[in-house]
């Protein structure tokens, strides 16, 4: 017998319940995994609407050491870019992936590179599928538009999120993720830099992911008015 | 040290030699209120939190008796996305588990993200004692590692160490650079290990971390950082191992937000850590990075005799180390006192549970039955009934006498600290009082059944005597 037999056999026997044959067990798990709940309530915070939602997206953001500024249409980006970039003395450079709301962009003089994070990247910038308001978290689902790395291995990490895109907390980001197949390698939720209190209890940011995160809200779908 | 030996056995004399180490009281003192302060607000801003409380014992309490079936849908789910789930018995079944994997790609180091369950089955002297570097990226799992030491809290591992020790340790570990370099605060610190480790997440062919929820509905491992840490370790090098204990499992993405909502609010009083990472499988075959492998090696290691018996419910536990942040014995005495894995009140119930009554069971008897951890569980844990339950075993499994009243005296220990024991009257107090709802009448007493069962019990309304009795002097 293997050991997942003799687990599974052993959990089974502490489990058994003559009040409860099999077939009722498995179809109280069938229920639960079709999402049939008992669900959990859920927090006034995680149902913020309309301009209320981008509002408190903003501000949780800030409140977790994340920078935000507004863009009006994707092609400002690059100049949006630029501005913060020379604003932090950082170099002219940016690293992305392949996402389709970077392709058509003119970034001017910036020099923008597509592809993984490497050891030394001053700065790099995704978008994430889902803002969400409720903690000011980003949602970002790895793939080559957003290569993983890239998250990580900033030291300023810039991240693009559409307002049509930001939701008012985690059951709207399910309903979204699971819409879309839940096919990404990892969903990474991030809220705010990277920090550590380790060293005598005192937080300090930049642990080993970014340093400073800073977050490009876009209007609307990112749809550029024709 | 490592937790290959336990020296839970000698807790007693354990204690004596934490509270004499001037260092580490230095640096208990500078964590304690730190960690009571921040949970407090951060629960006080959720209007629904006990709700949410209840959602979670709930939803643990479902899990835990299907847990056979979830089990099997969860393994079917990693399938389907192409990773593999081993399931090891027990520790021993995991450092071979883990082993092989690393061999069978020729690994020369292996990156550690913070992982409890690898501390369990002692993965870092198996790797090191095969000729394998296991690197700890976290912050504080690093700063430990240089020191030879195991983590003294489960969430802030390196908790008992001051800074200037940390200084000592990188100036002896880092001999490359140059010795007159200022390391003389906490941030000159940090960017030292953070350059050095950067190096190492690009050297290493196999990352391990552990999992905060593995999700059955998606087959999906959960991770919950701050540093970032866990994520370049699973990233960059080729296999991704997770290391994760059968109790980890959550049916769906809903209740993981039961869990994310309780989990970092009771740990460090954040809203959200700042990483909550979801993984499945391996990298898909257009992804431009993410591990080829993904492994994920399912600890049972005395879990599953837990179940169908008084202590099922410690399988609720979330990890957030909130007990022990609130346990004046934790406070007093520090995480290695407790000579195994897991400290503080959760630690008491549980390692009595993996590792016998003969070599944990002095644990129980480890408290001052304030009743505050209870209090703060995010999942509501009876943690000083389970240790009551624990004694009156060690009573039944009529140890020899000089065992039990080894019991006995460990209380006295304690209760003979006077400083200790007026931190831990206090600390009840306050949780009492606000158990009472403001109403100034409990309903009930945690520990106190038989008798709230006939009566209210007149809530704390001050202070305690030994408080009032000092400001009186004042
Ligand atoms: S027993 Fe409760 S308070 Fe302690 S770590 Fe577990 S979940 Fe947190």
């Amino acid at each position: 017998m293997s050991a997942r037999d003799r687990i599974l056999g052993r959990l089974r026997t502490a489990l058994a319940d003559p009040e409860r044959p099999q077939p009722e067990r498995e179809a109280a798990v069938a229920a639960r995994l079709r999402g049939e709940g008992p669900h959990a309530p859920v927090p006034a915070f995680a149902q913020a609407h309309g301009q209320a939602r981008l509002t408190q997206f903003m501000a949780k953001l800030e409140a977790v050491d994340a920078t935000v500024s507004r863009v009006s249409s994707l092609p400002e980006l690059p100049r949006a870019l630029a501005h913060e970039l020379r604003n932090r003395n950082l170099p002219a450079e940016i690293r992305h992936g392949a996402d389709p709301a970077f392709a058509g962009l003119d970034w001017g003089a910036i020099s923008a590179s597509t592809g993984i994070g490497r050891i030394e990247e001053p700065a790099t910038l995704s978008r994430a599928r889902y803002g969400m308001a409720e903690t000011g978290t980003l949602v970002l689902a790895s793939g080559p538009d957003n290569p993983v790395t890239l998250t990580f291995l900033g030291e300023t990490h810039f991240v693009v999120v559409f307002e049509d895109d930001v939701k008012a907390g985690l059951e709207e980001v399910w309903a979204g993720l699971r819409g879309s197949g839940l096919d990404p390698r990892t969903v990474n939720m991030v809220t705010g830099p990277s920090r550590s209190a380790d060293i005598g209890q005192k937080l300090q940011l930049g642990a080993h992911g970014p340093v400073a995160l800073h977050v490009f809200l876009v209007s609307g779908s990112g749809l550029t008015d024709a | 040290m490592s937790h290959a030996h336990p020296t839970t056995p000698a807790f007693k004399s354990n204690s004596r030699d934490a509270l004499a180490n001037a260092n580490l009281q230095t640096a208990l003192r500078n964590a304690r209120g730190h960690f009571v302060d921040k949970r407090a607000a951060a629960a006080a801003k959720v209007s629904e939190f006990e709700q949410i409380r209840d959602a979670g014992r709930e939803m643990k309490n479902h899990t835990l008796a299907h847990l056979d079936l979830y089990l099997e849908e969860y393994e079917a789910r990693v399938t389907a996305a192409g990773g593999h789930v081993h399931w090891a018995e027990s520790a021993e079944d995991a450092r071979r588990i883990v082993l092989e994997i690393c061999r069978s790609v020729n690994a020369k180091t292996v990156n550690k993200g913070k992982t409890m369950i690898s501390e369990e089955c002692g993965i870092n002297d198996h790797l090191a004692a095969n000729g394998i570097t296991p690197v700890e990226t976290d912050l504080g799992e690093y700063i430990i590692q240089l020191r030879h030491e195991a983590p003294s809290h489960i969430i802030a591992p390196a908790v008992h160490v001051t800074v200037p020790e940390i200084e000592a340790a990188f100036r002896k570990a880092h001999a490359h650079l140059p010795p007159d370099r200022d390391l003389s605060d906490n941030a000159t610190l940090q960017m030292e290990a953070r350059r050095i480790l950067r190096e190492k997440y690009f050297q290493a062919e196999v990352g391990i971390t552990g999992a905060n929820m593995l999700i059955a509905e998606t087959g999906q491992s959960v991770i919950v950082t701050n540093e970032g840490n866990g994520d370049l370790s699973q990233s960059l090098p080729k296999v991704h191992i997770v290391m994760a204990s059968l109790e980890k499992l959550v049916p769906t993405l809903d209740d993981a937000a039961t869990v994310l909502r309780l989990l970092a609010r009771s740990a460090t009083g954040q809203e959200m850590s700042v990483y909550t990472t979801f993984s499945s499988g391996p990298r898909r075959s257009e992804d431009p990075d993410g591990p080829e492998q993904y492994h994920v090696v399912l600890l049972d290691n005395g879990r599953s005799n837990m179940v169908g018996t008084e202590f099922q419910e410690m399988l609720r536990c979330i990890r957030c180390g909130a007990c022990m942040n609130h346990c004046p014995v934790y406070q007093s005495v520090g995480g290695h006192a407790y000579g195994w894995v897991y400290p503080g009140p959760m630690g008491a119930v549980l390692t009595p549970s993996l590792i016998g009554v003969e070599e944990g069971g002095q644990l129980p008897n480890a408290s001052t039955f304030c009743g505050r951890c209870e209090s703060v569980c995010p999942m509501k844990i009876p943690l000083p009934r389970m240790m009551r339950h624990w004694r009156e075993r060690e009573f039944e499994k009529r140890l020899t006498p000089s065992a039990a009243r080894y019991g006995l005296s460990l209380w006295a220990f304690f209760a003979r600290r006077p400083a200790l024991y007026r931190f831990g009257t206090r600390m009840g107090m306050k949780a009492l009082r606000r158990l009472a709802g403001g109403r100034g009448r409990l309903a009930s007493l945690p520990l106190g059944g038989g008798w709230t069962g006939e009566r209210d019990f007149p809530a704390p309304q001050g202070k305690t005597f030994m408080d009032q009795w000092k400001e009186a002097r004042r």
